[in-house]
């Protein structure tokens, strides 16, 4: 079957469950295309900075209908469109605003420090611009994880089955 | 204007930071299999770039040259560039929880990723002003994006058509990354035309 192209995959474990809702940690894809969790990188006790610090950050959780227990591991998905609007707005609105504040300078300064200053500036604002629209993002829920299905016990986390 | 458009173009497909330096290679293999992570990846690259690019240059004008510590280069310039990461990660945590944990599977990688280091060197052997300084990082992370997003396409088409079994894989996504890299050597004649 081919994936859903609307829909941004990911495998998820579930670590603890909190009355109806179930905790999950994300498994990810490192840039060598294995997968990273806490229980193969970061230990018991991760320690800051460690690929399994992080991804403890990033635990969220998911209505539990279910029966989901502690160490099951469930495909979870997002709109694509939406991940990728929420790129441009954390990543792409300070850029754009520090750029912009930066020509000014330059164009009216015509001083090394003074773009430096204008565009540090202009980040902040840009950073401040993007804390507002992504708030609105996420009080349209559209950044939620969704439970698609149980992961298969092969399925890997980079998408499909090993085999 | 007419400079800044050429040294964007310049930075972003002429010398195109994966396809003619070969660099960041690691992450145009490894986060290409989809076209929107492919672009996750890109914007999160550009925003570490660009912000760590500004920073490198600060150091080098204001530390590096003025003390003479020019032989520090590259270990500051690789502590810059994972203070910038680590500022990045905060500040998309602080904007937005929700997009963190959507989008920070992307940062830890850009700690790893030599683009970041080679754009900071290139700028810096470039002598340029703040701000060309900035777009030229921001037009070189551009075109790494556009990369990544053409290749991530050419493996979505790749994954549904007919390899042969001693090619398909990594093998496939190879000769169609030399290809890619040939067609973009087709803009290098702009600068000499």
């Amino acid at each position: 079957m081919l994936p859903d192209k609307s829909l941004v995959e990911g495998i998820a474990r579930v670590v603890w469950i909190e009355g109806d809702q179930a905790w999950c940690e994300p498994e990810q894809t490192t840039s060598c295309g294995h997968c990273a969790s806490t229980a193969i990188c970061g230990g018991k006790d991760p320690g800051m900075g460690t690929i399994g610090r992080r991804l403890e950050l990033r635990r969220f959780a998911l209505d539990n209908p279910y029966a989901l227990r502690v160490g099951d591991r469930v495909v979870i998905g997002i709109a694509s469109r939406a991940l990728i609007e929420a790129a441009l707005i954390a990543y792409g609105l300070p850029l754009v605003v520090a750029l912009v504040a930066g020509l000014l300078a330059e164009r009216l300064l015509r001083q090394d420090s003074a773009t430096l200053a204008a565009m540090l500036a202009g980040l902040l604002v840009g950073l401040v611009l993007a804390h507002v629209i992504a708030s609105r993002f996420a009080e349209r829920g559209v950044l939620a994880p969704r439970f698609l299905r149980r992961a298969a016990p092969f399925e890997s986390c980079s998408g499909g089955s090993q085999q | 204007m007419k400079e800044i458009a050429l040294l964007m173009i310049g930075a972003a497909l002429v010398n195109n930071v994966i396809l003619a330096r070969f660099l960041g290679l690691c992450s145009f293999m490894g986060v290409t299999t989809r076209i929107d992570t492919a672009m996750g990846m890109g914007l999160a690259t550009t925003f570490v770039i660009t912000v760590s690019s500004m920073a490198d240059w600060a150091v080098q004008k204001y530390l590096l040259d003025a003390y003479n510590l020019g032989f520090l280069r590259t270990v500051t310039f690789i502590l810059v560039i994972a203070s910038a990461v680590q500022f990045t990660e905060l500040s998309v945590r602080k904007v937005s929880p929700p997009l963190f944990q959507m989008l920070g599977i992307y940062l830890p990688l850009i700690t790893t990723n030599c683009a970041v280091l080679g754009v900071a060197l290139l700028l810096v052997e470039g002598r340029m002003s703040f701000f060309s300084a900035t777009l030229f990082a921001f037009a070189s992370s551009l075109g790494y994006s556009l990369v990544m997003v053409i290749f991530a396409g050419m493996r979505e088409r790749l994954a549904l058509a007919q390899v042969p079994q001693l090619f398909a894989g990594p093998p496939i996504a190879f000769i169609v990354a030399s290809l890619l890299a040939m067609a973009f050597m087709g803009f290098s004649g702009m600068s000499t035309g």
